[in-house]
């Protein structure tokens, strides 16, 4: 059981856990993770803003939320229980956009800092005085405002909430965050939303967490309020809700928009009264700060470990979106190495040119072919491997987050394979022609000393014609001599894999680029289920 | 009900209503029993109808004379001082009424019912090619596009066929709305007596309810499968009912209770219905629920639409007038268009079903909507807007689809890469040549040429076997080839169907660098036999003759050394330098003489490689591609057909609804 008192162990597990959850990054557009981001914002919502503070500071104002479905008169009902038009309230749906909390004078430091929502810029409309009604909200985004009245009680503050259930997706996300920060949860229902599903939903969250619950019926209309509140009951008890406190409103002109917008005092007089016990009463005091606390904690038990799935389930994608890739990209460098060893290379131009070296065609003629066939199987095995990647992506979902493939892409593959071949004949012929110059003629030798261009040229192709061109190593050999013709081609069979291990390895790095920076790793969620065992220890 | 005509008597058409499935309805509801018989003579009334009324089968609607007196008087609570009046006076106040809810009148002078085209059997023209063109759609691209996308527009096809089937007189129209707005008060208020139960209990409706104002609609509540114990008639004696003849009414659950199995009905009959009035109230007319869930999709369907703001009772009149404000604008942009200045679109209006504010006027809107008959129609247009709209991406792309020239071509030199035709052709140009120099050249240099070989390469022969090959092509070349022009192909086209293209290429690929190995054997080495041109023999003579005068001169001047001929150094020499001179003329003008049939020789070769594989290449890839692309020509202009030639404000909104964006071509009404 927590108690308010403060608990530095405590408060350090929790902060240690609000920096892990705050860690977590769910880039990845999984099916659950809409699902998990909204569980990660709650859940920092919920540290940030009432668990971290509450346990803080046990003597703060307790936090009292009015929330509900839209048009379910929760300004109305502010109004009425502070004494005075502190909220707008209105015909149109849906009327409050800035949350408005208000407090007694005294209690103003605690919520004038940023110790609770800091997320929300505080706005402070001093002058809204007794018979003016304060101006319009300031069309400000994230903005709360804070009023004082000093007919409210000393140690409760009341934040009237956005609807959670208008079409304004804003309002809905701030409510949730706003309810999320409560010490004791208001919620207003109406003599014909009582059976909505949305507002349900919010019951049964609260059911969950265990909060400090109460149940407004408003607007109701006098000649059947007996028999909604029955039915409403009926609900609740259904729920496992019976136990909740419920407090019945009847619809009266005021709560639409006649007169000064203020219900008599006697409608709200029990509600007031209750939250007055709430805050004043140390005993009560304690026990609705404590169950919200503790049910917030426990709750901590279950989603935590959802938020640790959904960061396994971002890293088991991210996993198989590399996979696929590396899988592709490997399946053709094998394919590659294949093709060299057949000797496929040496087919087309460059085996034309082969079949009339060195009669017809020149050295430097069969090397070009050769090099141009080489970057054409290169860049033949890219093209292959970036398609099965699109082909295994698309069917992933998670994949959109990558973007999509730039156009053009194939012919920029194309240049970089390109400069990367280039780059490996030069090498070649300067290998060749240090073996040249470096090479132990025979002196019974009858033929010149063997040009450059002509042993790159019969290197290549002795490379990368496979069994065709032996009759090129067999040159080799005359020319060079047998242990220099051998040591050459070792060296050039080394240089051809590396450079192709090369091309490929860049391209399947350029593929999981933008992969590698969403930067999804498993460690988020060892770290979130140590931090959790760490809290349940402390608790 | 709110009768305005006192004189009319509403038990005229009691007798000529009941017909056709009076008798299961009694029966069924007869059965039901419990059902608040106050306001309902329904059992009285269709008993009526089968004693009074002309026999089952006879043309319905019709207000025969007989009928006029089939019946007894009005219902009990309903207006007793109504007096029967007759069938001019009805035909006057059905189209004085359709004026008034802005719905073009065919006519103004009386009008017979049955003079009504008949639309039973058939759609107007455009919707009938455009369901067609559907049709046909659905059958072209069944193996090509994924079967969620096409079930959807075949769901739409079947739902087409099945309402036309059933009776074009009617019109169905469901109440929709959220719990507790007051939906069955407002069927209630239109039926002018309680049909469906009203209460506190949220959510009170669980099942629909309908209510058919002449009969012949059973098998319009039989697909909607309405239970016969919840099929209700209307009061014998509405006579203001005249002009609802062909009224379907269904009172349908609430779509947003905790309650999800009310959802799922109401999501099923929706889908079946004609028209659909919303039913909103102060509270709740910006849920998220109502607006997310059902008008933004159905955008499309403003046509078939009226949002009702029920419940106004509960605010002033000036409060009443911002809320209607503030729906309409939500209403645009949710992207409904709305009906007013005469444009078609949502119709929206306020009512208090509890105190009867404004039913009258709904009632007389949704009057002069039933008679139009058209609703069906519209229902069935704005369906088929927005199955297009869904198909879209499957049809529909941005870019030009087709493989140009210019693709053509590049494919065409990729192949002849492939099989090395420029090479091929290069050697061919200079064996020819190298055997034309060879035949022709001195034998002096021929002699200083082997040396300079047998010195570089060490071996006389310097061509280098190759043992037997068998690809001849380069694979990979011819693989990316038919990658690349299948990408061009498919540039432009929706997913499906460049998947389609992508696949027929692949497939023509799978054979052509064996093809193409094949075709290089057939046509032959160019450069293995060149043939030899016809002066040669004449070349070759002359070289011969001017060694021949070389050596002729030699020996001419060894013998005058020797003695054996006259001395006289100035002929032999100047043989000898003939020859030697003429040498090397002969074989260099051999050699200008060659060069331009060689290049011919080896252009020709390179020619011929290229043709026959650019034609090898061009009947298993470009043909199969070019196929499938017409094939898509052709569905897309089904497609087009579908999507048809409508007001532009109706594909716009179908393709909003599609799209999900706001709508925001209407600024016209903003909220104060």
């Amino acid at each position: 059981m927590v108690t308010l008192d403060e608990r530095p162990q405590l408060i350090d597990a929790l902060s240690a856990l609000r920096d892990r959850v705050a860690a977590v990054r769910l880039p990845l557009p999984l099916p659950d993770t809409p699902r998990a981001r909204q569980t990660r914002a709650e859940l920092l919502a919920q540290l940030d803003d009432y668990l971290v503070p509450r346990l803080k500071d046990p003597d703060a104002p307790l936090l009292a939320v009015i929330g509900g479905s839209t048009g379910a008169g929760k300004s109305t009902l502010v109004n009425s229980l502070v004494g005075r038009r502190v909220s707008e309230s209105g015909v149109l749906r849906p009327t409050t956009r800035t949350p408005v909390l208000v407090c007694h004078p005294e209690d103003h430091h605690w919520f004038a800092g940023m110790r609770v929502l800091p997320q929300l810029t505080r706005v402070w409309l001093p002058q809204a005085d007794q018979d003016h009604p304060a101006d319009e909200p300031l069309p400000e985004e994230n903005a709360l405002r804070v009023e004082t009245a000093s007919s409210m009680p000393r140690g409760l503050a009341l934040l009237d909430a956005p609807d959670i259930d208008s079409l304004v997706v804003e309002n809905r996300l701030l409510a949730s965050e706003l309810i999320c920060a409560a010490d004791i949860w208001v919620m207003v229902t109406t003599a014909s939303r009582y059976a909505d599903a949305v507002p349900w939903h919010l019951l049964r969250t609260a059911k969950e967490y265990d909060a400090t619950l109460v149940t407004v019926l408003d607007r109701v209309p006098h000649q059947v309020i007996g028999e909604v509140s029955r039915q409403y009951e009926a609900l609740l008890d259904k729920a496992g809700l019976g136990d909740v406190p419920r407090f019945t409103i009847p619809e009266l002109p005021e709560s639409a928009d006649g007169g000064s917008g203020l219900l008599p005092d006697s409608a709200v007089a029990a509600l007031r009264g209750w939250l007055a016990h709430r805050a004043q009463d140390p005993a009560a005091r304690q026990q609705a700060a404590d169950r919200t606390a503790t049910g917030v904690i426990d709750s901590l038990d279950t989603r935590l470990p959802e938020l640790a799935a959904a960061v396994a389930t971002q890293y088991a994608a991210a996993v198989r979106l590399g996979g696929a890739v590396e899988a592709a990209y490997g399946e053709q460098a094998k394919r590659v190495r294949k093709e060299l060893g057949r000797g496929a290379v040496l087919a087309g131009d460059a085996r034309t040119r082969w079949r009339g070296y060195p009669r017809d065609s020149t050295a430097d003629e069969l090397l070009d072919a050769i090099v141009e066939s080489l970057a054409a199987l290169l860049h033949c095995a890219v093209s292959a491997a970036e398609e099965q990647v699109r082909e295994k992506w698309r069917r992933e979902p998670a994949s959109e987050a990558l973007g999509p493939v730039p156009p053009g892409g194939d012919r920029e593959a194309a240049e970089r394979i390109g400069v990367e071949v280039r780059r490996w004949r030069r090498v070649l012929e300067e290998l060749a022609e240090e073996e040249v110059r470096t090479v132990e003629r025979p002196s019974t030798s009858r033929t010149a000393l063997p040009d450059a261009d002509t042993v790159a040229a019969l290197l290549a192709a002795a490379l990368l014609g496979g069994r065709r061109t032996r009759p090129a190593g067999e040159r080799l050999a005359e020319l060079l001599g047998a242990q220099a013709a051998l040591r050459l081609r070792d060296k050039g069979g080394e240089l051809v894999l590396m450079y192709v291990d090369r091309v490929l390895h860049a391209e399947r790095d350029r593929r999981l680029a933008p992969l590698q920076a969403l930067d999804v790793t498993p460690e988020p969620q060892a770290e979130l289920i140590a931090a959790l065992s760490v809290l349940q220890k402390e608790k | 009900m709110v009768n305005v005509e006192g004189d009319a008597g509403p038990g005229a058409d009691g007798g000529r209503r009941r017909r056709g499935d009076g008798d299961r309805e009694s029966g069924a509801d007869r059965g039901d029993g419990r059902a608040d018989g106050r306001g309902i003579d329904r059992d009285r009334e269709s008993s009526r109808g089968r004693e009074g009324g002309p026999g089952p089968g006879s043309e319905q609607g019709r207000p025969g004379p007989g009928s006029q007196h089939g019946g007894p008087g009005p219902g009990p609570e309903q207006g007793g001082d109504r007096v029967p009046w007759d069938d001019g006076l009805i035909a006057r106040r059905v189209s004085r009424r359709a004026a008034v809810a802005d719905s073009p009148p065919e006519e103004t002078g009386p009008r017979e019912e049955d003079t009504l085209p008949p639309l039973g059997g058939h759609y107007g023209g455009p919707l009938r090619s455009r369901l067609d063109a559907l049709h046909e759609l659905v059958g072209l691209s069944r193996t090509r596009v994924e079967s969620e996308a096409l079930a959807e527009a075949g769901r739409v096809l079947d739902e087409a066929a099945a309402r036309q089937r059933l009776s074009s007189r009617h019109t169905v129209i469901a109440i929709a709305g959220a719990t507790g707005s007051g939906k069955s008060t407002l069927f209630n208020a239109l039926a002018g007596v309680p049909v469906s139960e009203t209460g506190l209990r949220r959510p009170t409706t669980s099942a629909p309810i309908a209510l058919s104002w002449s009969e012949g609609a059973a098998g319009l509540l039989d697909r909607l499968a309405v239970p016969g114990r919840l099929r209700r008639r209307p009061l014998a004696g509405g006579a203001a009912d005249t002009e609802l003849q062909g009224l379907v009414l269904i009172d349908l659950p609430d779509h947003d209770s905790a309650v999800t199995a009310h959802r799922d009905q109401v999501d099923r009959v929706l889908g079946l219905v004609d028209a659909v009035i919303w039913v909103v109230d102060p509270e709740k007319y910006a849920d998220a629920a109502l607006h997310e869930r059902y008008l933004r999709p159905l955008a499309g369907h403003a046509e078939v639409t009226f949002v009702v703001l029920n419940q106004i009772d509960r605010l002033g009149t000036e409060a009443a007038d911002l809320v209607l404000d503030d729906l309409r604008r939500l209403l645009d942009e949710d992207g409904v268009a709305l009906g007013e200045h005469g444009e078609p679109g949502a119709t929206v209006l306020a009512v208090s079903a509890l105190t009867g504010d404004g039913v009258p006027e709904l009632r007389d809107m949704v009057a002069g909507f039933v008679q139009e008959r058209t609703a069906p129609e519209r229902r069935l247009a704005a369906d088929v807007d927005a199955a297009a709209a869904r198909l879209r991406p499957a049809y529909l792309a941005d870019g030009r689809p087709g493989l140009d020239e210019r693709a053509r071509d590049a494919f065409a030199d990729r192949l002849a890469v492939a099989v090395g035709a420029q090479a091929a052709g290069e050697a061919a140009e200079r064996v020819w040549r190298r055997g034309a120099i060879r035949a022709c050249g001195t034998p002096w240099l021929r002699l200083y040429r082997w040396y300079e070989r047998i010195r570089e390469h060490g071996s006389t022969d310097p061509h280098l076997t190759t043992p037997a090959e068998d690809e001849l092509t380069a694979r990979q070349r011819v693989e990316q080839a038919v990658r690349i022009v299948a990408d061009e192909a498919s540039r432009g086209l929706p997913t499906p169907w460049a998947q389609a293209v992508r696949e027929a290429a692949a497939r023509g690929a799978e054979g052509l660098p064996e093809a193409l190995d094949e075709l290089t054997v057939t046509i032959g080495d160019a450069a293995a036999r060149p043939p030899r041109p016809a002066w040669w023999p004449a070349a070759v003579l002359a070289q011969v003759v001017m060694t021949l005068l070389q050596i002729f001169g030699a020996l001419w001047l060894v013998g005058q050394i020797i003695g054996l001929v006259e001395p006289g150094l100035l002929p032999p020499v100047l043989v000898m330098v003939g020859g030697i001179i003429g040498g090397p003329l002969v074989e260099w003008a051999c050699e200008g003489a060659v060069k331009g049939p060689a290049r011919r020789y080896g252009q020709e070769a390179e020619r011929r490689l290229r043709e026959a594989a650019a034609a090898c290449g061009r009947a298993r890839v470009l043909d199969p591609v070019a196929a499938e692309l017409m094939r898509y020509r052709e569905v897309r202009e089904q497609y087009a057909t579908v999507v048809g030639t409508r007001p532009s404000a109706r594909i716009v909104g179908g393709g909003r609804a599609g799209a999900g964006r706001p709508g925001a071509t209407r600024t016209g009404i903003r909220g104060r």
